[in-house]
């Protein structure tokens, strides 16, 4: 028996290198901009697809799949052959996946300023893309999982079991969140309204960032890590108690995002209890990370590899501890809705991820291309300006989102709100603002630091598509005689066949019990809340189009100084028709949920026209198109028929007449406008818009009357 | 990390000190002679590994960690050739299917990541092996190869070509079983763990009473979800306590496991109707918990028992295979299948395996294994040698006279009175409690049913049931594993190693004491080394230092201890001529040490008791060192606190010599006994038994064997922890002998602590019982109360027990 | 209320499925060595070839990383 040779692939790996750098600036870029849009609105130069609402979407899109994702599988195709001594397994499926990812990013790329949106965090790319994403990923879990069956090392290292748990569970959330009825080529609505999709949508996001974000990084942390400093991972065993802690807790954590909302308490409380309860196993991970570099610091000092490492991993340590603190009801009181959550998700994103990917690429790119890195200066300054940038960025909107809070929640003596007008509370953080731009600005500067050495350094060295290797095959014998156990294992016991047995039962049993309670669950709870009409569908899609959420929530909480603020405080009930939930996570304006009746359509007409003509100083950005564009009328059966399907109790045949109402309605809100004298057209967005705006929250009022 | 820099800084540390070191091991290099590619070597051995590793291009070994290699013993040239035997090669292959097998190796010298990477890429050293895997911690190389072109005799000889040669012994094999125990203990805490955890979950609305109103079929499927996890931990996780019940009472006994197999199955049942019913949601979640926690508690008591469990098996002491000459010819063969009248050959440092007639060289036998004393016996021709002993010296030639397995060490192993019967006290102690305990739950469940059942059948139902719950002794069942594991846990940090938790229980009983004299209460590696006779100045005693620091032989290290204080000075040559002495030359002088006859070319009688070791300079006679038993440090003190509760008594093979000092020590000469035969010494204990005493027995080697294992509680101590003998109960690092009397009152206290956590499970368990008989037991009381009084008895085990160790000193 | 099934249904699936990885690990021996691989993952077995380069290379190597 020879020793078996082969070669690693290391092409798709720089070929994930160089898309990782690439969307990280175009991500971080769009990023600076909206940053700056939030104090120079006219910064979108009046187009409709550079509004804030439309590029936000993108640029977490751009960062979180585009950047962090080619970063993962960069590091998941160099790490995963070499831990598995072996190729991948297919060529063909490692250049489709790579291809397949980048034309879905632009694909986002395109879509998503046209508006094209979900409007559900993170997910926000319509149903074509949904189902091009689920093939590629399951491209790429084939191409892993076949891999790791066949590799040449019978261990499989620790870093693996992180990356199989990645596929596993991504696949799992973005089918459960992807469960929509098209209602067009570009449109559609998720199966799950109000409360549910809410619900469905945290727990995706929660678990998207715990298994997108966290476990295939911590993967990357094990292999890398240890790569760099040349030692073996602090405590192995702890890395593998590691994995596993955070795998049965990390699940069931998603309903902290969603506290003091209409989701019961008990869900809620089980969030934070489950939240807490992951800093042990968290923790775990950055010392183990940490303590990896005992004895070592010397070498931390002057190796800048090291040092983003190090950082990265304790801005892990930092993200870990401050999430399940945020997930205290208390504390959540506080910072929900504010920038602080913004300020968190960064040091997550630009600590842990970013940090880390660029210590992995200057560790990866002088490996594969077999010189050294070019300028070691150049990488300490860049490790320095974008810890510099993290920390500019962080405690400003730290900062602003405590100030804004404890505004928004500032009562006067006599008991009223000292500051009723939203946009006082804005004006105030503007400063804040500037500076966190001034932040992403650093970090940027750094990526470009970053993209400089790592090209010069390339230039130096010369890359190989294959690298040959070498490795003892893996014995069959051994791998027949425990398939033979397994067997017998199954056969003997019959006790732990049923146990499996009752496993797979209790999977199709649930399985075959979710549509009957789906159907069930879609019956009103509130008696006066009525489906939308036609045209405030129509408007709803406008909202979603135009990225409104990004900006306004949409729920009430049961503060009295959010009562005060806003009226009554949101119910379960009053969502049963929001296909998707449109609760939104930040307030950047004020939330919308009782805006029905508040104002006149006039004002809406002339806020939309230039939101300053109203509310001067407001940072949102003017509207013109919607005057101008018409509605598309043609759509309106379509999406009656897609609501229809999904629960919502629209009569038999009344897409056929739908748009009679429509215009019924719209011609209302028209002549309502002429008789304030201002002529507009009633087939166009705005009127669609407004007619949305004005029923909004209005149903429980109604009742109470 | 700590392993593998450790090696390194003893290294560097030399290295500081002497300043030229072998690339290849780092000890340090007398000249620069042995040169190759610009390195130097401190001996061929090393240069010779180096060689093969540069030839097959395996470099990267040297890079990894610095001067890794392992120092290579060039004289040793072992003879792998035994390793054809069919039989025995089988015992060593794990698999094979004719062609490619699998074996797997004990590697002693693995010490660092290069050892790892070289032992990994063994297949570029040998085609025929296929590929080579590390287990680091327990020091194990698995090896697959091809039998078709290489063989286990080749595998041994590259690994010993390199530095690396596999340990072998017997044992070996045994020690994977206890490892599947483990696998499946492990199954079973994670089912539990896992389910547990869910359940929780699961039930969380029904702890907080929350959002159960609005959704009354949620609350019915999380039940339902509750049983189907149940179900796993019911089956599989528990059904040790089941089978472990079912065999007790096949066997008329009520153990502790039968109120916990009866708790945990009416948990079970009764949640099943509950939620079947629609009663209640069920107390799914403290079955789960519970037994999640009683599996936590056996994982711990296994663990404590395995690391300290070090009765091996016998076999691991004797040579794997033996070399006997047929005519002129040598071959090997394995151990069992010597028979009488079998020539053998014992090189040196190997056992003898069965008791032999010395034919040819000069035998000097170690029997330090046997009897403790650590001065090598001589033997002649046509003198017996006892098998246990340690040749060293030249290779001999010995015939067998007994079989292996009639042999004097199997015998006193196989002995039927050494067969202690293992039942404790305290274990009975739980069982007999458990067995009132059975019987008064039962009857107090029946008596609170049948006086509801006048009043309401359905409420006489659930006292009933709510009684077998709450009652389940889950807390009796743990104190003592807790207890006693973290007692054995501290006396091992203390060096006293105990075979199991029943020995504590048994220690703290005990009524008398019997020493041992020679390696018990004196000290082998303190004699006091006698100057008077010897006539030698400051300049001699150096030479003396520095000849004696070449020799590894017992007594030689007592005489460089004396002289610590003087300096070194390098040695020219040397030969350690065993039996006799050392002849050794250092600057211009030469130095003979050894026995009269050695040094002197005379014979001289020595005087009985005393060792003396002759040393001549330049053939000048220097007279001679008188090396005499010191007594342990703290032995008077430890007596004169012993003396004041137990009968005492001193049991020596020696002759009466020092009976005046140990009079001294142990104030009565009626307790002092000389001239003892081991069949003595286990008589004497035995009589003590039939007096009613409780023995404890401290004793040293094997020779005291039959004593040790007859007596109630036999110690071995020992000066050096891996050198024990099978028979005894615990070993007991000579260092700490003076806290016997501490550890013996610390296991009187852990029962102490044992019996007030039974008092506290009770307090429990009378709370839980007014709760149930009054049939206002609720889910939620039993979720509390259950893991809260397993968790509060082993906090307040542990607790306890690290107190009062603290308050004796032992932690 | 009813996508809590849903969710737990998800859940419960993917966590019963790393129950069931992780007692194929514990059976199949993954965990019997729970130190050598954290050493082995830093050795890089390149092809023999590439090792003709005189060890000072690979010294150096090590010293840089």
């Amino acid at each position: 028996m020879q020793v078996e040779k082969f070669s690693y692939d290391n092409l798709v790996v720089k070929q994930f290198a160089i898309a990782t750098l690439f969307w990280g600036v175009i991500g971080m870029l769009v990023g600076l901009t909206i940053a700056l849009q939030l104090y120079i609105p006219e910064l979108n130069f009046g187009i409709p697809y550079l509004t804030f609402g439309r590029l936000r979407p993108l640029h977490t899109n751009a960062v979180i799949f585009a950047f962090v994702g080619n970063m993962i599988f960069a590091g998941i195709y160099y790490s995963v052959q070499r831990v598995c001594k072996t190729r991948m397994i297919s060529d063909f499926l490692s250049k489709f996946h790579f291809w397949g990812w980048q034309f879905i990013i632009v694909a986002a790329a395109i879509t998503l300023p046209l508006g094209f949106t979900t409007s559900k965090e993170y997910a926000e790319l319509e149903w074509p893309i949904d189902i091009m994403i689920a093939v590629v990923w399951l491209a790429f879990g084939y191409n892993l999982i076949a891999t790791i069956v066949k590799r040449r090392e019978k261990h499989m290292y620790v870093a693996l079991w992180f990356y199989i748990a990645t596929f596993v569970t991504i696949t799992v959330l973005h089918v459960v969140n992807s469960l929509e009825i098209p209602a067009g080529i570009l449109k559609s609505y998720p199966i799950f309204a109000g409360v549910q999709d809410a619900l469905v949508q945290w727990w995706y996001a929660h678990n998207a960032v715990a298994f997108f974000l966290t476990t295939p990084f911590l993967g990357l942390m094990y292999y890398f890590l240890p790569k760099a400093a040349n030692r073996p991972v602090y405590s192995y065993r702890l890395s593998i108690l590691h994995f596993w802690a955070l795998i049965f807790l990390y699940i069931w954590a998603g309903p902290h995002h969603l506290l003091y909302t209409a989701l019961p308490d008990w869900a809620q409380s089980l969030g934070t209890v489950f939240s807490i309860m992951l800093i042990a196993p968290s923790w775990g991970g950055m010392l183990n990370g940490l303590l990896t570099l005992r004895g070592a610091w010397d070498r931390v000092r002057d190796n800048p590899i090291l040092k983003f490492m190090v950082v990265a991993v304790t801005a892990y340590g930092m993200s870990t501890f401050e999430g399940p603190m945020l997930s205290l009801k208390s504390v959540n009181a506080i910072t929900h809705y504010t920038d602080w959550t913004i300020g968190h998700a960064h040091l997550g994103a630009l600590g842990w991820n970013g940090l880390l990917t660029f210590g992995i690429l200057y560790w990866l790119i002088p490996v594969m291309w077999k010189t050294e890195l070019y300028s070691k200066k150049l990488a300490n300054v860049h490790f320095w300006i974008s810890t510099l940038g993290i920390v500019f960025y962080s405690i400003p909107l730290y900062w602003a989102g405590l100030t804004q809070s404890l505004m928004w929640k500032q009562f006067t003596e006599l008991g009223v709100l000292q500051y009723p007008n939203f946009l006082e509370t804005v004006l105030q953080i503007i400063p804040m603002y500037i500076l966190r731009s001034v932040g992403g600005f650093l970090f940027i500067a750094g990526i470009f630091l970053c993209v400089y050495n790592l090209v010069k350094t390339a230039k130096k060295g010369s890359f190989e598509k294959n690298e040959e290797a070498e490795a003892a095959p893996l014995i069959k014998e051994a791998d027949k005689l425990k398939r033979g156990m397994i067997h017998r294992w199954l056969e003997k016991r019959p006790i732990k066949f049923a146990l499996l047995a009752t496993v797979v039962i209790l999977i199709g049993g649930l399985v075959e019990l979710i549509p009957t309670y789906l159907v069930k669950s879609n019956i009103p709870t509130i008696e006066s809340v009525k489906p939308y009409t036609p045209l405030e569908l129509h408007g709803r899609d406008i909202y979603i189009r135009e990225g409104c959420n990004t900006c306004h929530s949409q729920m009430v909480r049961p503060f009295r100084s959010e009562t005060e603020r806003y009226g009554e405080y949101s119910k379960a009930g009053e969502f049963v028709y929001d296909h998707p939930f449109l609760w939104g996570s930040k307030r950047t304006g004020p939330d919308l949920h009782r805006q029905g009746g508040k104002y006149s359509n006039v004002w809406h007409y002339l806020h939309f026209e230039d939101p300053r003509q109203m509310s001067p100083g407001s940072i949102m950005p003017p509207y013109p198109w919607l005057l101008t564009n018409s509605l598309d009328t043609s759509s309106t059966s379509a999406k009656i028929n897609a609501m229809r399907t999904i629960g919502v109790p629209y009569g038999e045949e009344y897409e056929n007449f739908a748009n009679k109402d429509l215009m019924n309605q719209a011609n209302a809100i028209a002549d309502d406008l002429l008789n304030n004298g201002i002529p507009a057209d009633p087939d166009k967005d705005v009127i669609a818009l407004i007619a949305y705006l004005q029923r909004l929250g209005t149903d429980i009022k109604g009742n109470k009357k | 990390m700590d392993i593998l820099t450790h090696k390194q800084t003893a290294i560097s540390d030399e290295k500081n000190e002497i300043g030229k070191s072998c690339y290849h091991c780092g000890d340090y290099c007398q000249d620069d002679s042995i040169k190759l590619d610009e390195k130097i070597f401190c001996c061929n051995g090393c240069k010779t590994v180096y060689e093969i590793l540069s030839a097959n291009k395996l470099f990267e070994y040297y890079s990894l960690e610095k001067n890794p290699g392992i120092k290579k013993n060039e004289k040793i040239k072992r003879n792998y050739e035994f390793l054809e035997d069919l039989e025995l090669k089988n015992r060593l292959i794990d698999f094979t299917d004719g062609t490619i097998t699998s074996i797997t190796l004990n590697i002693p010298e693995m010490h660092c990541s290069s050892c790892i990477w070289i032992l990994e890429n063994l297949y570029r050293l040998n085609n025929g092996i296929i590929n080579s895997r590390v287990n680091f911690l327990q020091k194990t190389l698995n090896i697959y190869f091809n039998e078709t072109s290489t063989s286990i005799k080749e595998i041994f000889e590259l690994l010993a070509s390199i530095g690396y040669e596999p340990a072998l012994n017997l044992g070996q094999k045994e020690e994977q079983f206890s490892k599947l125990s483990y696998k499946t203990l492990y199954f079973k805490i994670g089912i539990a763990g896992f389910c547990f955890g869910n359940v929780m979950l699961l039930s969380f609305p029904e702890y907080l009473s929350i959002g159960t109103n609005e959704l009354p079929e949620m609350k019915k499927i999380f039940a339902y979800i509750n049983i189907l996890l149940a179900v796993p931990v019911f089956f599989y996780s528990a059904s040790d306590y089941f089978s472990s019940a079912w065999k007790g009472l096949k066997k008329k006994i009520i153990n502790i496991d039968v109120p916990i197999a009866l708790g945990i199955l009416v948990l079970f049942l009764r949640s099943l109707a509950e939620i079947i019913f629609s009663i209640g949601p069920g107390y799914i979640d403290s079955l789960t918990g519970l037994v999640f926690f009683l599996l936590i508690g056996r994982l711990f008591q296994n663990k404590t028992y395995d690391t300290l469990n070090f009765e091996r098996n016998y076999k691991s002491y004797f040579p794997i295979s033996i070399t006997i000459k047929e005519g002129n010819s040598e071959k090997t063969i394995p151990v069992e299948k010597i028979s009488v009248g079998n020539r053998i050959v014992i090189r040196n440092d190997e056992i003898i395996p069965a008791d032999s007639i010395l034919i040819k060289g000069r035998a000097n036998i170690d029997y330090s294994f046997v009897t403790g004393e650590s001065i090598p016996v001589e033997k002649k021709n046509g003198d017996v040698i006892y098998a246990g002993g340690k040749q060293i010296g030249e290779a001999v030639e010995v015939e067998t006279i007994k079989d292996v397995s009639q042999s004097y060490l199997t015998q006193l192993w196989n002995d039927e009175a050494f067969q202690k019967t293992e039942e404790s006290r305290i274990v009975s102690l739980a069982n007999s409690i458990s067995k009132y305990f059975t019987i008064i739950i039962l009857s107090i469940a029946g008596a609170g049913a049948a006086f509801w059942f006048s009043i309401d059948s359905h409420i006489a139902f659930n006292v009933f049931t709510a009684v077998l719950i709450v009652a389940c002794p889950c807390a009796l069942a743990l104190s003592t594993p807790f207890t006693l594991g973290n007692t054995l846990r501290i006396f091992g940090k203390n060096k006293f190693y105990l075979k199991n938790t029943h020995v504590i229980e048994k220690l703290a009983a005990i009524t008398a004491i019997v020493f041992d004299k020679t390696g018990t209460i004196t000290e082998n590696s303190l004699s006091e080394v006698n100057f008077d006779n010897a006539f030698l100045n400051d300049e001699e005693k150096i030479l003396l230092k520095s000849a004696v620091r070449n020799s590894s032989h017992p007594l030689s290290k007592s005489i460089y201890r004396s002289l610590l204080e003087f300096s070194i000075h390098k040695t020219n040559s040397f030969e350690e001529t065993p039996g006799k002495g050392i002849f050794a030359s250092i600057n211009n002088f030469t130095i003979k040490i050894g026995n009269n006859n050695f040094v002197n070319e005379k014979l001289i009688i020595d005087d009985e008791g005393n060792t003396k070791v002759y040393i001549s300079i330049n053939n000048d006679p220097k007279g001679y060192l008188l090396i005499s038993n010191k007594y342990r440090t703290g032995l008077k003190q430890i007596i004169e606190k012993l003396k004041r509760v137990y009968q005492l008594a001193l049991l020596s093979g020696d002759s009466e010599g020092e009976k005046q000092k140990l009079r001294n020590i142990f104030g009565d000469e009626s307790n002092l006994y000389f001239k003892q035969s081991p069949h003595d010494k286990l008589n004497f204990i035995k009589t003590l038994q039939v007096k009613g005493k409780r023995v404890l027995m401290l004793g040293d080697g094997l020779n005291d064997a039959g004593a040790l294992k007859q007596s109630d509680v036999g110690i071995s101590i020992s000066d050096n922890v891996n050198n024990f003998s099978p028979a005894c109960d615990g070993i007991l690092d000579s260092k700490m002998f003076h806290r016997l009397n501490d550890f013996i009152s610390f296991a009187i206290k852990s029962k102490k602590i044992i019996i007030t956590s039974f008092i506290i499970s009770f307090i429990y368990n009378i709370f839980g019982i007014i709760y149930a008989v009054t049939g206002t037991l609720t889910p939620i009381v039993a979720a509390i109360l259950m893991p809260l009084s397993s968790i509060s008895v082993v906090l307040f085990t542990s607790f306890s027990t690290n107190f009062v160790a603290k308050k004796e000193k032992l932690l | 209320m009813s996508v809590i099934f849903v969710l737990i249904g998800a859940s419960l699936a993917i966590a019963v499925g790393f129950l069931i990885a992780y007692i194929w690990a514990v059976k199949s021996g993954q965990y019997d060595d729970k130190y050598t691989p954290s050493i082995r993952i830093l050795f890089d077995n390149q092809k023999k070839q590439n090792e003709t380069e005189s060890k000072s290379d690979l010294n150096n190597k090590q010293g840089a990383a």
